[in-house]
């Protein structure tokens, strides 16, 4: 038990100091963007009527006196407390700002995910098992229309042919004004079902529905796109052919055989198109007036205010490297070949 | 390649292929010839090759033969699609089909800009781990895997508005948010290429670690770029696009397609048309290029044709 234990604990432990490395990497690059825009942004923060002692107190706060070095230090420091700085427009904090916002992001990603998985899982496995070459070069245009669409565009035309001109959805928001949802989880799905509303709940799944599918769109063409590949690949690998020659049902052969096969590869990447969803999420956002980190973003960029802008950046990072420790640590301990390798290859 | 990087490879729309290694793209020159299996060209291939031929066409002499893209006749806004307006108008009364084909050059030249751009940056990041002592090595593995990580959109965004948005700082921002895919990709194949025989010979011979990667590691390493040029054009104009949607781009009266878009999102529900047609430039453009890609790829490792 011990042999198998400690391998796992030693992958994760190295997985989790990497990850805590691309965050200080992260820190650092974002630090160096807030030193490249222009202008004094103790100044701007002060207000335009500050006297010159007022803007050196505010200098002191927002820790931008002192050497490179030092405000640097004072810059990790306050992240590693949570601290992601002071808003320059609304003289907030971005840490809490960005804590409102994105539940309602990360519950738009994830029905997204979920709409991904539904759709393109059946359809590679489908398109996989009866691969003939008739209606390939459909399916390849297909998939790389989808792959390249532009989401904000599509999302503008649906809304306004499905919501506007049909009424079957509504326009934009986050749920029809007057229906009130109380605030806990943050989640405005699991609140709406807590505070015991159905009326509620589906008024605000209804307000989900076309952003989610907009923003699954590409997403579902690059599963769709890659399970393809792997199932096909691992259906061409002799231990296949083997249970087949033996007579196993084919079926059989693809469930039992060939599927659990790509779960790894599927986990994968279903982990870089969770983190690739937060872009998209903020174009979607925007688009359908949504309350989430798209909104935030682009309105503080609208005001000049950077600092809002790279703590949304900040946050996203920290949502995508926690991803992929995630994903890895499943595949470390679902996948003794995984093991073997990393152990192999210190890395 | 590990199945990660192919997955960030097609997140980014890159079409890397299943099942082959990379190196194998970069046929070695000393293999005695065989003759060419060549694929055969499909009517979508021909299809490909005409759109992105037009498009091409449109960056190139549409500044030139259009007719004042700029200037607002409001007599004549809103204007739906006929004879004379083949895109109808926009809300100052500039004709939709003309400020698209104008908006071509503009997103076309930013985006092959961008992409060489990212790429220099790519190579130069690449080549930097397979020189200096291990942990530096290491430390720009790690950070090509911080840049693999992240959706470029969101980073972009941090860049341009730390800088101000503007349609240079947007080029900028996917320059330094563009390269870590070339990067991996290049690492990969020098990693093969400085492990193989002949270089191993070179280094023995006693040629110095500059020319080794100048004359011999980066001349055997560089072909898979061409191939991979193609989508990545297609997919910068999309991010370019999208950029400017948010306001991080082209500002207003600009005709880049992200811009056209995003200044006809207010009057969508009564003259589609403004929107529809940018929108769609851009979504042609990204297919007729991913498409122009998977086609090169194909040409150039036939056997790759099976299991796509």
């Amino acid at each position: 038990m011990i042999a198998r234990v400690t391998p796992v604990l030693f992958l994760v432990a190295r997985k989790l100091v990497g990850a805590l490395l691309t965050l200080f990497f992260l820190a650092t690059v974002v630090f160096f963007l807030t030193k490249l825009t222009p202008g004094d942004e103790a100044r701007v923060v002060a207000g335009p009527d500050a006297s010159p002692a007022e803007v050196e107190a505010v200098r002191d706060r927002l820790g931008l006196s002192g050497t490179l070095l030092q405000q640097y230090l004072n810059y990790l420091g306050r992240l590693v407390h949570g601290d992601l700085g002071t808003a320059t427009s609304s003289q907030g904090s971005v840490s809490s700002a960005v804590l409102g916002v994105l539940p309602g992001t990360t519950q738009l990603v994830v029905v997204a995910l979920l709409i991904t998985v539904t759709v393109a899982v059946p359809l590679a496995v489908r398109s996989a098992v009866r691969s003939s070459g008739a209606g390939d070069g459909l399916r390849r245009v297909l998939v790389i229309v989808a792959a390249g669409m532009p989401t904000f565009w599509l999302a503008i035309m649906l809304q306004n042919l499905i919501a506007s001109d049909w009424h079957v959805l509504p326009i934009s928001g986050d749920v029809a004004v007057g229906i009130r949802i109380p605030t806990i989880t943050g989640f405005t799905l699991v609140d709406a079902l807590l505070g015991g509303s159905p009326v509620a709940f589906w008024d605000v799944a209804a307000h989900l529905v076309l952003p989610a599918i907009v923003l699954a769109i590409p997403f579902i063409g690059q599963l769709f796109r890659i399970l393809r590949a792997e199932l096909m690949r691992v259906l061409h690998r002799d231990h296949i052919t083997v249970a087949l020659a033996a007579g196993v049902s084919p079926p059989g052969v693809l469930w039992r055989n060939a599927i659990p096969q790509i779960v790894n590869p599927a986990l994968l990447i279903l982990g870089a198109e969770f983190g690739g969803m937060f872009g998209g999420a903020i174009l979607v956002e925007s688009v359908f007036g949504r309350n989430g980190l798209g909104a935030y973003m682009t309105n503080a960029l609208a005001q000049k205010d950077t600092a809002s802008v790279l703590g949304g950046v900040l946050a996203v990072g920290v949502i995508v490297v926690a991803t992929s420790l995630v994903v890895d640590t499943v595949q470390i301990i679902r996948d003794p070949r995984v093991r073997a390798e990393q152990l192999g290859a210190r890395g | 390649m590990s199945l990660i990087e192919r997955a960030r490879a097609a997140s980014a729309g890159a079409d890397m292929p299943t099942g082959t290694t990379a190196p194998a793209q970069a046929a070695p020159s000393w293999r005695i010839s065989r003759p060419r299996r060549t694929r055969k060209s499909t009517p979508l291939d021909i299809a490909t090759v005409v759109v992105v031929a037009l498009i091409v066409l449109a960056a190139a002499i549409g500044p030139l033969i259009a007719p004042d893209v700029h200037s607002s006749h409001i007599a004549d806004a809103l204007l739906p699609p006929s004879a004379g307006h083949w895109f109808g108008t926009d809300q100052q009364g500039r004709d939709v089909f003309w400020r698209v084909v104008v908006g071509a050059r503009e997103s076309l030249t930013a985006g092959v800009i961008i992409v060489i751009g990212y790429s220099l940056l790519g190579l130069v990041i690449a080549s930097l781990t397979i020189v200096g002592p291990r942990w530096f090595r290491e430390l720009v593995t790690r950070f090509i895997d911080l840049g693999l990580a992240f959706p470029s959109l969101v980073f972009a965004l941090g860049v341009a508005a730390a800088l101000g948005p503007s349609l240079a700082t947007a080029c900028v921002a996917l320059i330094v948010t563009g390269w870590p895919l070339t990067a991996r990709l290049l690492q990969g194949i020098m990693k093969e290429v400085v492990t193989s025989p002949f270089v191993e010979g070179a280094r023995v011979l006693g040629v110095s670690r500059t020319r080794l990667i100048v004359r011999h590691v980066l001349p055997n390493s560089l072909p898979v770029l061409w191939v991979k040029w193609a989508g990545d054009i297609g997919n910068t104009v999309l991010v370019l696009g999208a950029l400017s949607f948010v306001g991080a781009g082209a500002q207003p009266p600009s005709a880049e397609w992200g811009a056209m878009v995003s200044s006809a999102q207010s009057i969508v529900s009564h003259a589609w048309w403004a929107a529809l047609f940018p929108g769609l430039a851009i979504a042609v453009t990204t297919a007729a290029f991913g498409l122009l890609g998977d086609l090169l790829h194909l040409r150039s490792n036939p056997a790759d044709g099976k299991g796509r």
